[in-house]
């Protein structure tokens, strides 16, 4: 068993013999409240979804699923196409991939995992730490070369992150794909 | 036969959350005519609330409420149709397989704290998926439509403005309390956690230019008030006098009691939750010592701050919020609470208008009742 805060989006679990699974988790704790997990659910057998809350603490039956590396090829009428070392292809929805879905560009080269249950995929994992390129951000506001002072910077693909201050137009940054948080600024990939 | 309902509370170090739980309870069977059973695992703190209850009886029944000392055995206990655990308890493993072994499982919720912060509005009304094919799901009070509303009693603000509209009422109030005051002073009631910086705050009222008499249910804040009127112990009733600034304190008040100090005094210093709601419903202007923990409750203070100030004037938004934390931080008297007093009548309209807001919602048992009933 595991506590409901440990199942993360992509991950599966068993309620009532139903594998739901996690398109979305937002850790919540306010004060004297019970800290709680909100959750995006998709059942797996009849494709239904449906939100809910859980204590973080509350246990659930999580289902061990399998994952094979593969990486993203295109996207064609809202179709994702991911493809492995054996050019086998998997096709996803967009509500398939919601969480990783800010994180996919066009000629991105990131190791993911495509995620199956039953022999069927259901969604895909990025790595917790993916760069990316900004293509468009405002100037530096305060001149503020801390990294504490932040401003908005737009990605290829129109998401739109919070990154340091003196981050330019055409600069690389690291983003954490657990939280959408920058990072720093890196180096362009080879 | 009525609607059974069963309302689970444990108390954890105050009286807030017993507060809330009998004030549900009650309203639940006088305005809605339900069959209510409150399970509590503290009796005794339920007699300071309610001084007619009997610490030693195991079953008792007060204003139509069945009042149960919580144990873990409950077997034997037939679960009610709807079932709120108050504040995050944990039911008793015995009740919860009482309630799946009914021929219709009951509606479970999940009663949390008051929160002003936006994500309130996002979880309220959700279910909470479970393992035991039980319906259970997370119901939250709140500020807007889209929560479920804060605890009013349908008569409370007509009989708040009955009392606040008649001296004599306020008079023969005070006098029953033995409050000795002149009519020219401001009166302000105190009941909040410790304060480090207390003795600035009262200094201040005793070097104001106007009078003001402090009245102080029993409670924590009296080390820390010991402390400023440089005595070993305070004298429940004794006035002390500091410059403009009289001072009392009170023995513990019942609840019904404590609203018409709330609704006797010009400004209200509150704590917790209970008390937060009740000088809401006050009318009157008021400082919240929110429940302290870890820092995560100055989030929760400002998500309450920014819909209380709606409407305020920049500069008193920025005095109120000033006074507000720091009061909360222990932090001395700033110099911005001069002008929120010299704003006095102001902030006064600003709480009515604050109150008639709030009341245009849906109170949080009739959002109940209605929950069960589109779940049904």
């Amino acid at each position: 068993m595991k506590t409901a805060q440990e199942m993360k989006p992509n991950s599966v679990m068993l309620i009532e013999g139903q594998p739901w699974l996690v398109q979305k988790a937002e850790f919540t704790k306010s004060g004297r409240n019970s800290a709680i997990v909100k959750m995006k659910l998709k059942n797996l057998l009849s494709g239904s979804s449906t939100e809910t809350v859980f204590k973080s603490e509350d246990k659930v039956e999580p289902v061990i699923l399998d994952r094979i590396t593969v990486s993203y090829s295109y996207v064609s009428d809202g179709v994702y196409v991911f493809m492995d070392e054996d050019f086998n292809q998997y096709e996803l929805s967009a509500e398939d991939i919601e969480s990783v879905l800010p994180y996919i560009v066009d000629g991105m080269t990131d190791e993911c995992e495509a995620v199956f249950f039953e022999g069927k995929v259901i969604s895909v994992d990025l790595p917790t730490t993916i760069v990316r390129q900004i293509v468009y951000t405002e100037g530096s506001a305060r001149g503020d070369t801390s990294g504490k002072v932040m401003k908005s910077a737009q990605l290829s693909n129109g998401t739109v992150v919070k990154v340091a201050d003196f981050c330019e137009i055409d600069d690389w940054i690291e983003i954490d794909t657990r939280n959408g948080e920058y990072k720093c600024r890196a180096k362009a990939p080879v | 036969m009525p609607n059974r309902w069963d309302l689970f509370c444990r108390v954890i170090d105050n009286y807030g959350d017993i507060g809330v739980s009998w004030r549900l309870a009650r309203q639940l069977v006088v305005e809605h005519g339900l069959d209510v059973r409150l399970w509590l695992d503290d009796v005794v703190a339920f007699c300071r609330i309610y001084p007619a209850a009997d610490p030693n009886l195991c079953v008792q029944h007060h204003c139509g409420v069945a009042i149960h000392c919580w144990s873990e055995d409950c077997s034997g206990v037939e679960a009610a149709d709807v079932v709120i655990e108050a504040f995050g308890c944990e039911l008793p493993t015995q009740y919860i397989a009482a309630m799946t072994a009914r021929e219709r499982p009951p509606l479970w919720l999940n009663l949390e704290y008051l929160s002003a912060e936006a994500w309130v509005e996002g979880c309220h009304g959700l279910p909470s998926l479970q393992a035991n094919s039980l319906a259970k799901y997370f119901f939250f009070p709140g500020f807007t439509s889209k929560t479920g509303g804060l605890l009013r009693e349908s008569s409370l603000i007509q009989r708040r403005k009955d009392f606040q509209s008649c001296e004599e009422h306020k008079a023969r109030f005070l006098q029953d309390l033995g409050v000795q005051w002149s009519t020219a002073s401001q009166l302000i009631s105190l009941f909040s956690y410790e304060n480090a910086g207390l003795s600035t705050w009262l200094a201040s009222l005793a070097n104001a230019e106007r009078s003001s008499h402090l009245l102080v249910p029993e409670g924590r804040i009296l080390a820390d008030l010991a402390n400023y009127l440089g005595v070993a112990r305070i004298h429940l009733g004794r006035p002390y006098r500091h410059g403009a600034l009289s001072i009392q304190v009170l023995p513990f008040l019942s609840q019904d009691n404590y609203d018409r100090l709330l609704w006797a005094c010009d400004f209200n210093i509150v704590r917790g939750e209970d008390s937060f709601v009740r000088a809401q419903w006050a009318g009157r202007p008021f400082l919240w010592h929110i429940y302290p923990q870890e820092g995560a409750h100055l989030i929760k203070l400002d998500a309450f701050l920014q819909r209380y100030c709606e409407g305020l004037s920049p500069d008193l938004r920025v005095a109120l919020k000033a006074c507000w934390l720091a009061w909360n931080q222990g932090q001395n008297c700033p110099a911005s609470c001069f002008s929120l007093i010299g704003a006095a009548p102001v902030l006064a309209g600003h709480a009515e208008r604050w109150c008639g807001r709030q009341m245009a919602l849906e109170n949080l048992a009739d959002s109940l009742v209605l929950f069960q009933q589109n779940w049904l």
